[in-house]
């Protein structure tokens, strides 16, 4: 500790200085987003900050947009059956990849990291294009496998993280009392890794949920997804109306990042 | 805890024969599927089985706007990769040296990966719009927006937190009594800093710099959102080849090239370092 005691006998004006940089660095991260979430309680026809008195009418106008709830709701559909696709390939991977051994394990192991790596546009024209050869329809179809393989690669580093520190001898112990590599998995495996579970579940539910780039080539006509609508509303002008479906955006992916956290634990 | 052993849903002559290595199968397999084979399908829809070169969208990909525009990636990619390198080691060496509320303060950096790219531009949109907020209310106009340095300032936002968890961890796996003999040997604190802290945190801050201009260089959102015409990177090139010009032939071939120059900077960076633990780090 007194390392970090002789770092800290700094004078006072460099330490003012250092925690001023930090101050800065921090409105610099989170003063757009609060930005975005202040202004959309604005009575007037463009995003301000509510100096004079905190109305919801823009909320009121959301709630009356049959499009956006639409959005909505397609939003959810196509998060949580995207996260559930995500979290059996990503562990089934995540398992075989720490129990396996095998020569170039590594460098296969690089393909499940794939899609994070990729740009996402890139990832969005090969889908759509790929998905019209094999006769997949867009909209639901390609929204929901496109957004799994985008989340993927987050369940995979999650689970795996977590089995390496995983006591291999528990399962042994199961078998050993007699028990077949399914009823172990589903007894005594599942229940240990299952916190990650869903913990990486909330985590591709988020990044299906905010997906923009990919998805403008995934939807079809009636599958308009909540970032889509955002960005589309943005190409129109700015009206309070796009802070207020951002801020009901952000509530949802904080609350599942905080669930997911929680999880983690 | 009371345990309840259940049957086993599997048949025994089925579970008996999935091995691990299947496993890793089914689970290659999907992204093999779903990704590896869509990706590699660009490389037969790039190519001109009409009249004309077979290889005419390549011609075409490689000069012009695209060059421009595989430049500007490059660059702007740069560009935030510094600037975003500058900020988060600043903020992680005061989270692992200086702070008291260490737990707090990270989890406000990690707080805006939770939060969709598309908000967060809009948040920068509105910050340097000339009728946002900030204009508004406290009379603040700057000209910056749709240039250069608002993208940058956008893609730096984004990409921020993404940088500071590499560097905080290779931070904080330094031995104070490495700094303490550095101190007790006489040297200053910037000179501890510059011979014994920067060299020890490397392999976070390069393993944050790969992971950062890795997202930047492709990100359409940033400069779509806040930059213009003049502004314009590869990624936008790619979506507006496909979306507006129609022109499939053009945008798989600048897909294609993108993305091997992208592996091929990958593997380059993996013979030196371990990009799964950089990675990893997120």
């Amino acid at each position: 500790m007194s390392a970090v005691g002789s770092l800290k006998q700094t004078g006072l004006l460099r330490r003012g200085v250092l925690l001023g940089t930090i101050l800065l660095i921090y409105v610099f991260l989170l003063v757009p987003v609060a930005m975005v979430v202040l202004t959309s309680f604005t009575g007037r026809a463009f995003p301000a900050i509510p100096y004079d008195g905190i109305s919801l009418q823009w909320y009121v106008a959301l709630m009356t947009d049959s499009q956006l709830l639409g959005a909505l709701f397609t939003s959810f559909v196509v998060a949580t059956g995207a996260a559930i696709i995500a979290v059996i390939f990503g562990t089934i991977a995540a398992i075989g990849f720490v129990r396996a051994e095998f020569p170039y394990k590594q460098q296969l192991s690089t393909i499940m990291l794939l899609p994070m790596i990729i740009s996402p546009v890139i990832t969005g024209i090969a889908l759509i294009r790929y998905f019209g050869q094999i006769n997949v329809n867009a909209g639901y179809p390609t929204l929901i496998i496109g957004h799994s393989i985008l989340g993927v690669p987050y369940v995979f580093l999650l689970v795996r993280s977590e089995l390496v520190t995983f006591d291999n001898d528990l399962e042994k112990a199961s078998r050993v009392l007699g028990a077949d590599p399914t009823m172990t998995f589903t007894n005594v495996t599942a229940p240990i890794i299952s916190p990650a579970l869903l913990s990486g579940l909330f985590i591709a539910f988020i990044v299906s949920f905010g997906e923009f780039t990919a998805t403008q080539f995934l939807i079809a006509p009636g599958t308009s997804t909540v970032p889509v609508e955002i960005y589309d509303m943005l190409r129109t002008g700015l009206t309070p109306e796009i802070n207020a479906l951002s801020t009901v955006l952000v509530v949802i992916m904080v609350l599942a990042a905080v669930l997911s956290r929680y999880l983690e634990r | 805890m009371s345990v309840v052993v259940e049957r086993s849903p599997v048949p025994s002559w089925l579970s008996d024969r999935i091995t691990n290595r299947h496993l890793v199968a089914i689970g290659v397999g999907w992204v093999t599927f779903f990704f590896v084979f869509p990706v590699l399908f660009l490389v037969v829809e790039s190519i001109n089985f009409g009249d004309g070169h077979p290889l005419q969208a390549y011609q075409r990909a490689m000069g012009g706007v695209y060059l421009a525009a595989f430049v500007r990636s490059f660059l702007y990619g740069i560009v935030t990769t510094l600037v975003t390198l500058a900020l988060a080691y600043a903020l992680a060496y005061y989270l692992v040296f200086s702070s008291k509320r260490v737990r707090l303060l990270l989890t406000l950096v990690v707080v805006p990966l939770w939060i969709a790219y598309i908000i967060r531009y809009f948040g920068v949109l509105l910050f340097f719009s000339p009728t946002g907020p900030l204009a508004q209310s406290f009379g603040i106009e700057t000209d910056l927006l749709f240039t250069t340095t608002a993208v940058i300032i956008g893609l730096a936002n984004a990409y921020l937190p993404f940088a500071v968890l590499p560097i905080y961890n290779s931070l904080n796996a330094i031995h104070h009594e490495t700094i303490n003999a550095s101190r007790t040997l006489g040297a200053g604190q910037l000179r501890t800093i510059y011979s014994v802290v920067l060299p020890l945190s490397m392999p976070g801050v390069v393993a944050a710099g790969v992971i950062v201009f890795i997202l930047s260089a492709g990100s359409f959102l940033g400069p779509d959102i806040l930059g213009g015409s003049g502004q314009s990177m590869i990624a936008n090139e790619i979506a507006r080849a496909f979306l507006e010009a129609f022109n499939i032939q053009l945008a798989s071939a600048l897909a294609v090239i993108y993305t091997i120059l992208l592996i091929g900077f990958i593997a380059i960076f993996n013979a030196v370092f371990d990009l799964q633990e950089a990675l990893g780090n997120l």
